[in-house]
């Protein structure tokens, strides 16, 4: 019998406490997403979801240091889901979709400081690279694209005034915490209460590994071992994802075009070429100067 | 050895799924509703990981590259129509679109 479950600690949380912890917080929650309510009332919505937060973090460090002793290990991962969970809390309830988006780069940098801490450094680097690098990016440009200047009456508008209705007033949100927290509390309790623990140790390696990791070639790295499994392993299906970005990218364009409308004049017209002596000044063919009409269609080079 | 159980790492998975949920219900501007989405598949990517480090195999890995393809095709696409629902109505409003039932 492992040393660590023989201990008589029992349960992380009882039931109850899960139970008590998730309606506190789910109320917090209410509170604290976009509302007409007085703004005082989110601040009381946030100090009661970060003190719900503190309690679930204080019992469960308190079960873990009767059973381990902390290490360094476990300190950045209390920083890094602490640090990813308030900012997931802000994405969720900042009023401006801008600030949204960014806090969720936040996120994602935590979620890069867990997968490291889970041994994962190249999934660490393409989730920052691919997530705040380029998924953001674009969420970033499409909220600056579509967001609209808001005339409010009154000389000086506050900030929430000047956000658009839709970014003020949240759907339901009784409902939608009711929901989210009575599934966090099933998890919860089903992770924490009837999940016996596994840690690395626990499991054996050479039993649970038999088929996968160990028939590849020896590799240093974790780079390295991903990418000779996924091109033994999973060679299909890495073609299928390569096959799938393609026909996404080209729906994106299809999708997002708009169709520019020549006017009927510069369409009607014939094509004008400015002949004139161009000469160039060296042998760069960008150097000759384009004569062409207003019309981006009828372009042309002038034939020296 | 690694104090940390698995439990921790889908603990703090399952909550981000959540909060990510309730986002995604509460919130009626369309791109934050898409930035939720986003919420949802990182609680999901530190759930596999973390099953693929305590089980010690790479599948886990390979399934978050997926997940990952997934998510940057799902944003380019649902991008463009979110573009596109706003040419059409000039609002970001999920409820400007409550008369398409079907």
């Amino acid at each position: 019998m492992p040393f660590f479950l023989a201990q008589a600690g029992g349960p992380v949380l009882p039931a109850i406490a899960i139970v008590a912890l998730c309606v506190i917080a789910g109320i917090g929650t209410i509170m604290l997403l976009p509302s007409h309510f007085h703004p005082s009332w989110r601040k009381v919505g946030g100090a009661l979801t970060a003190a719900t937060g503190l309690i679930f973090l204080a019992a469960v460090l308190r079960h873990e240091a009767a059973e381990h002793q902390t290490d360094i290990h476990s300190v950045y991962f209390y920083i890094f889901s602490a640090f990813g969970l308030v900012c997931a809390m802000r994405v969720i309830t900042h009023r401006q979709p801008v600030y949204s988006a960014l806090y969720f780069v936040l996120t994602v940098f935590a979620s890069a400081g867990l997968f490291v801490l889970l041994m994962a450094e190249f999934m660490a680097a393409a989730l920052v690279i691919i997530y705040a690098g380029a998924i953001l990016i674009t969420y970033v440009f499409v909220i600056m694209l579509a967001s609209q200047p808001t005339s409010v009456d009154g000389a000086h508008p506050t900030p929430a005034q000047q956000m658009a209705d839709y970014d003020n007033v949240s759907r339901d949100p009784f409902i939608a915490a009711t929901i989210g927290f009575a599934l966090m509390g099933i998890l919860l309790f089903v992770i924490f209460d009837r999940a016996e623990e596994i840690t690395v140790a626990s499991l054996n390696p050479t039993a649970l590994s038999e088929g996968i990791a160990r028939q590849a070639p020896a590799v240093e790295g974790n780079t390295q071992e991903l990418g000779v499994y996924l091109f033994s392993h999973q060679q299909v299906s890495l073609e299928l994802a390569g096959l799938l970005l393609t026909i996404a990218m080209v729906g994106a364009i299809v999708i997002a075009r708009r169709r520019v409308t020549i006017p009927e004049s510069l369409a009607a017209a014939p094509a004008e070429v400015v002949v004139f002596p161009a000469t160039p000044v060296d042998d760069n063919p960008h150097s000759i100067p384009v004569y062409g009409t207003d019309n981006p269609s009828q372009k042309a080079y002038p034939e020296t | 050895m690694n104090p940390l159980a698995l439990q921790h790492y889908l603990a703090v998975g399952a909550i981000m799924f959540c909060i990510g949920l309730i986002g995604f219900m509460t919130r009626r501007n369309l791109i934050v509703m898409f930035l939720c989405t986003e919420l949802m598949f990182q609680g999901v990517a530190i759930n596999l990981i973390a099953f693929g480090r305590f089980h010690d195999n790479l599948a886990g890995q390979a399934f978050v590259i997926f997940v990952l393809v997934i998510a940057a095709a799902e944003a380019s696409l649902a991008l463009g129509l979110v573009v596109l629902l706003f040419r059409q109505r000039n609002t970001l409003d999920a409820d400007a679109w409550r008369d398409m039932k079907g």
